[in-house]
């Protein structure tokens, strides 16, 4: 052994860490001595308090559902179908498409009550509602933004512009990963993304390590995954053994431990290059459970993805993201909600059902919503129309969020709009207290959980932001 | 260029009195913030954003300051105010709005201020074969006009010529008719048969003449009315009360027992799917008829295909076939011929009344001319080509670039109560933070008063903060490691002395980049080992007190130039639009509707620097985010190093780096010596610029000689991995085994530590 091995194997990582006189944030910047990166900072951060929920899945519907007709029934709403809305919806206010002064429009779809709480879902959601008693509605959710980029931003980053961290990397940031072979946060997409592109899942300025990774339902499912054709794994596992044995010889000559870290990253990358392959075929799963779902090993869908984020939870991974695009009903929207909902129905409530049979609802925290809601009037002309005609305008005042599992209440409803769905004023709840609530059932104090950049302690909340208790277990 | 002068370009080049190309290219620096173009976005919302933008990184890259704290409120640690953030953001609030709506629809477009650039060597050759070719045709078309006139004279003779042999129809009196079916007839003295008596099913009549015109040029068939028939006919129908419709199956003309075909066929109406082309195809099942239009003459006119000169008592033939059954055949039949130039008729009246003159005035003539040069094709097309050509060389529209620009009327400036843009305060002025140096009477208030008050002898805040980046950049770490932040909550400088002397030399230096540059990087610390040992590592791992030379991996941008070079691919080309290397399928797919495709190069550009990579904020290379090059939707002064399995995946699978391993492999089996052991030499001194050591060399060689051994024998599996490189091609003579074999060593010594490290 000579004298550089003996120090990196007489160093503990922890006195490493703190001889080494870096903070947390400056981990991603230095040497990092750790086996792998995706858990490399589990050891060193620890939740504030004890957490309710150890996972994440966040479902967001991008472009925006329109809450009115599938989870805040508002049966006054319908009744004054057609007339002209108050003033106070419109006057003084700023909406992204509605110039002229809008008539309401009540949903035309039926609500069915659910389970011992008596949920009120819409006729197009029966799935989810054999699983009331797990789901937690929350009808007075409000926002700041009315466009879809900034609103995007707004709802993962706390902040309407680019640049921050999203709530995936924050909470990887501040609980690190528990599995070695895949990250600890991984995004998946059905159809395109929208506005805000990738930096939905960028990690802002915390290290690069804590963004959000996609995996591709067509071709690599991890970029660069698939080693090029002629090279077997046999073959690369030769290379690999090349590169380390070099990297070795490297390290033995200027002991700078970063040689050791990369060495571990080959070795998690070779990992890699078999365990996601494994995790996104789900060909060995049972023929119930796929008929649960409503999928089929091979195909790409909302309802895969689904079943692909039981299986990573499973792993370990900390925190799952899928983007399902399509939802922006500015017209058609009594024709795109029964077909997107069906979408949707099926495969959530089997995910809550598959989760909750494995032992794993109580520690997985589901979140459904969008960036924004959707007006309670109507965009568009007549509303006598026919039915593809009829569509609702970007809505920031109050709108729904269905969670489930984690540590939340079921089988309840919190918060609710006024009579006509337009304004949230029963425990109005900002999507900052949404994002502190999350993370405190993660067990993470959001007004402890900081990121010192360009000489100040960042929050995911900025300087807002209030858990509530209501909703919690 | 000295480094103060590139500030104030950057900043407010557009304002410099006489400003060049380049110095208001220079202003794009402003330019880059993102832009909002989705439907219902709001333009002033947008506008605002964006000077937000521009504040701060004005902040963060010139003065080391968080402005952006004081965006909503008076800043927590640092003194400036709300009013100070409002006061400089006066400085850059005379912007035009850069997005509008497209009319009343709900989608909006981006329209900024842009200036445009010299254009394209592409498009310098395009238009230079253009020039040429409108010389060349505007020669011809002078010419085509200079020969016109002995053509002109030539046409006037003929044209005259076929005028006065003006066209007009002659009716040929039939003298003898027979029909299929035996109907009766009656000759007319208008030289038309009436056809009476019973009606055949179906029938064809023949109806035969002599005529003594020179030549005819067309023939007329007219079925006229009747009284004996219903409504008049014109058609005889077997069921009286019917439409009295006919239909021509075909329609034939012999000449002296001569076959004469026709041009083509007219008629005055055509019955939908009868018309009247079908009595001339050949086709018996296709013909003419004329539902509804009953009770009135129907007329067609058959056209020769050129003028046919007859013998004097010429004999005419003509067959109409009527074979649809019903009866339904015509009932009074008359034929003309015509006689003359049908094209004579084509011209308009006023030119045909000047050709007819003798003696014509000058405006006549001109007339008489203009139309003649109108008229023949070679001019014509001449003139097509010449017009198309012009409209080309008018498109060859000059490449863009965004650029800064000043509204004519200033805008007011409002403070924005807790950063909201409608929430507004008081007003305010142009004015720098009050705790910072004061600004010169003499300075405009605007962006280029501004731009020099930041580069003022009595700043010290640019060049601190800029020596401190570069020295950041090359050292790993900044004297002051918040290299964004020299604020109160900024890290202590490590060596304040040596950071104040930096700086006095950058200004005392003419503000040069290039010295500040070169005296880092020859300085001692620079140049002392980078081996980390027991001893440095125990007393300063981090090395904020450079006890050794930084090892750093190297950045995004860096690392791919670098296996480039290695791999002997590198384009060394410069300027011009952004390249498109090679990337994964599917990655642009997140951005909207102003997406344009990706489409990889497949020439040199693929290989070119990094720097002109494009770059699509909500998409970016990955290749390079995998290495920490950050999106760019904010300023980012200070970017990580991480350490990540996703790099290692790149550098062995990406498409890219494979090619460049294929083509490293390739030019180490090119040198001239032969040995294994001189050519791991020399990939190791591309790859490291260094000679390999005796325990790499002995772990190589082995590998090697058993992967050729293996490609040897499998040749197959050699072809399998030499022929599968996306984008590159085996050059010819090369030995698939031995490329293979060398593609093992390539890929390995790109993927190595200290290939992708700075040390």
């Amino acid at each position: 052994m000579n004298a550089a091995q003996h120090f990196y194997a007489r160093e503990s990582r922890r006195e490493f860490l703190k001889s080494s006189g870096l903070g947390i944030g400056g981990l991603g910047l230095g040497s990092v001595l750790n086996q792998n990166l995706f858990a490399d900072h589990a050891a060193t951060r620890r939740p504030h308090f004890r957490p309710r929920a150890k996972h994440v899945i966040y479902l967001h519907m991008v472009g925006a559902p329109s809450q009115l007709d599938l989870f805040s029934h508002k049966p006054e709403l319908t009744k004054r179908n057609g007339e002209k809305c108050p003033d106070h919806m419109f006057k003084g206010k700023r909406l992204a498409f509605i110039r002229q002064h809008p008539l309401l429009l009540g949903s035309r779809f039926q609500f069915n009550r659910h389970g011992q709480g008596g949920l009120a879902l819409c006729e197009h959601l029966p799935q989810l509602g054999t699983v009331a008693d797990e789901l937690c509605l929350v009808q007075s959710i409000r926002t700041e933004h009315f466009n879809h980029a900034p609103a995007q931003l707004f709802m993962h980053t706390g902040f309407g512009r680019f640049g921050r961290p999203g709530i995936g990397s924050w909470i990887n940031y501040g609980l690190g990963s528990e599995n070695n072979d895949l990250p600890g946060y991984v995004v998946m997409i059905t159809g395109s993304v929208a506005g805000a592109g990738n930096s939905l899942w960028g990690s802002g300025f915390l290290p690069t390590v804590h963004q959000g990774i996609e995996f591709r339902s067509n071709g690599d499912p991890v970029l660069f995954l698939s080693n090029p054709k002629g090279i077997g794994r046999d073959d690369r596992r030769e290379i690999v053994d090349g590169i380390n044995f070099l990297n070795r010889q490297s390290f033995d000559a200027v002991g700078d431990p970063e040689i050791n870290t990369r060495i571990a990253q080959y070795e998690m990358a070779f990992r890699m290059q078999a365990s996601v392959p494994e995790l996104m075929d789900t060909s060995t799963e049972s023929a119930d459970t796929h008929t649960m779902y409503g999928t089929q090993p091979g195909k790409s869908s909302f309802a895969n993805n689904c079943l692909l984020a039981r299986r990573l939870v499973e792993r370990g991974v900390r925190f799952v993201q899928l983007f399902d695009q399509g939802w922006d009903h500015h017209s058609g929207v009594f024709n795109s909600i029964p077909r997107k909902a069906k979408q949707i129905d099926q495969p959530v409530a089997a995910l809550i059902k598959d989760l909750k049979q494995r032992g794993l609802l109580d520690e997985t925290l589901i979140i459904l919503g969008a960036e924004f809601g959707r007006t309670p009037m109507l965009q568009g002309n007549s509303n006598n129309g026919a039915a593809g005609n009829v569509g609702r305008d970007h809505h920031k005042e109050g709108f729904s969020m269905m969670l489930a599992g984690g540590g939340v209440k079921g089988g309840i409803t919190y918060g609710d709009t006024d009579e006509l769905g337009y304004q949230a004023i029963d425990h109005p709840m900002h999507l900052h207290d949404m994002n502190a609530t999350i993370l405190h059932l993660l067990g993470i104090d959001h007004e402890k959980l900081t990121y010192k950049y360009q000489g100040r302690d960042f929050r995911l909340t900025d300087v807002h932001g209030h858990v509530q208790d209501g909703i919690i277990a | 260029m000295p480094f103060n002068q590139f500030v104030v370009e950057q900043i407010a080049g557009d304002l410099l009195p006489n400003a060049t190309p380049s110095q208001r290219i220079a202003t794009g620096f402003h330019r880059t913030p993102t832009c909002n173009v989705e439907a219902g976005v709001h333009p002033e919302e947008n506008r605002v954003n964006q000077v937000f933008d521009r504040v701060n990184t004005t902040g963060t890259v010139f003065l080391g300051t968080t402005l952006e704290c004081a965006q909503c409120h008076d800043h927590k640690y640092d003194p400036f105010s709300i009013k100070d953030y409002y006061s400089l953001f006066a400085f850059f609030n005379n912007t035009p709005l850069e997005v509008k709506q497209n009319g009343n629809s709900v989608t909006f477009e981006f329209y900024g201020p842009t200036m445009d650039l010299p254009i394209t060597t592409d498009q310098q050759k395009a238009l230079d074969t253009l020039t040429a070719q409108k010389k060349r045709l505007d020669q011809q078309l002078a010419k085509l006009k200079t020969d016109s006139s002995a053509q002109q004279a030539n046409w006037e003779k003929t044209t005259l010529t076929a005028l006065q042999n003006a066209p007009e129809w002659s009716v040929l009196g039939i003298k003898q008719f027979s029909a299929s079916g035996n109907p009766q007839h009656e000759l007319q003295p208008d030289g038309s048969v009436v056809v009476t008596g019973p009606n055949p099913d179906k029938s064809t009549y023949t109806l035969r003449t002599n005529t003594n015109l020179p030549q005819i040029t067309a023939i007329r068939l007219e079925a006229l009315t009747h009284p004996s028939m219903h409504k008049g006919g014109p058609g005889r129908n077997k069921s009286p009360k019917e439409n009295p419709n006919f239909i021509v199956n075909e329609f034939k003309l012999k000449v002296d027992g001569q076959k004469i075909a026709f041009a083509s066929v007219t008629a005055s109406f055509s019955q939908t799917r009868w018309h009247v082309k079908g009595s001339i195809d050949g086709n018996p099942a296709t013909g003419w008829a004329i539902n509804p239009e009953f009770g009135k003459p129907a007329t067609a006119i058959y056209k020769l295909t050129k003028p046919l000169a007859l013998k004097p008592g010429a004999s005419l033939e003509f067959s109409i076939a009527q074979n649809y059954g019903g009866g339904r055949t015509i009932g009074r039949p008359r034929l003309s011929a015509m006689n003359g130039d049908p094209g004579a008729t084509n011209l308009a009246d006023n030119i045909a009344a000047i050709l007819k003159k003798t003696k014509r005035s000058r405006q006549e003539t001109k007339q008489l001319a203009e139309y003649f040069q109108k008229e023949n094709p070679l001019l014509k097309s001449t003139e097509t080509e010449l017009a198309a050509t012009n409209k080309k060389i008018a498109a060859i529209k000059p490449p863009t670039t965004l650029v800064m620009v000043e509204e004519d009327k200033p805008r007011e400036t409002f403070i924005m109560q807790r950063g909201e843009y409608l929430n507004p305060g008081a007003q305010v002025t142009a004015t720098t933070p009050g705790i910072l140096h004061g600004m010169s009477a003499d300075l405009p208030r605007n962006r280029l008063g501004f731009a020099k008050w930041l580069v003022a002898p009595q700043n010290p805040l640019l060049s601190r903060v800029t020596v401190n980046r570069w020295w950041a950049e090359i050292m790993g770490r900044g004297i002051v490691s918040s290299e964004e932040d020299f604020g109160t909550q900024s890290e202590p400088p490590t060596h304040p002395a040596l950071l104040d002397w930096l700086s006095v030399e950058f200004i005392e230096r003419g503000w040069s980049m290039r010295r500040i540059h070169k005296l880092i990087v020859m300085s001692a610390t620079y140049r002392q080992s980078s081996r980390v040992t027991p001893a440095t590592q125990a007393a300063d791992a981090p090395n904020k007190w450079h006890a050794r030379t930084p090892r750093l991996r190297m950045s995004a941008e860096m690392v791919r130039d670098n296996a480039l070079t290695i791999s002997g691919l590198l384009s060394t080309k410069m300027h011009g639009p952004p390249v498109y290397p090679p990337q994964p399928g599917g990655i642009w797919r997140h951005v909207g509707r102003n997406a344009p495709k990706y489409v990889a190069a497949t020439d040199e550009d693929r290989f070119r620097r990094g720097v002109y990579v494009v770059w699509r904020r909500g998409a970016p290379y990955v290749s390079f985010t995998n290495f920490d090059a950050p999106d760019r939707g904010a300023c980012v002064v200070r970017r990580p190093r991480t350490n990540t399995p996703l790099q290692a995946l790149t550098l062995l699978n990406d498409e890219a780096y494979v090619e460049m391993a294929m083509a490293f492999a390739h030019r180490i089996t090119e040198i001239n010596e032969a040995t294994v052991d001189s050519r791991i030499q020399f990939a190791y001194r591309s790859a490291l610029s260094r000679e390999a050591r005796a325990a790499e060399i002995n772990y190589l060689k082995p590998l090697l000689t058993r992967r050729l051994v293996y490609f040897q024998k499998n040749p197959k599996a050699a072809t399998d991995l030499v022929n599968n490189v996306k984008g590159w091609k085996a050059p010819q003579g090369a030995d698939p085994a031995e490329l293979a074999a060398w593609f093992y060593l390539a890929n390995i010594l790109l993927n190595l530590d200290e290939t992708i490290t700075k040390s």
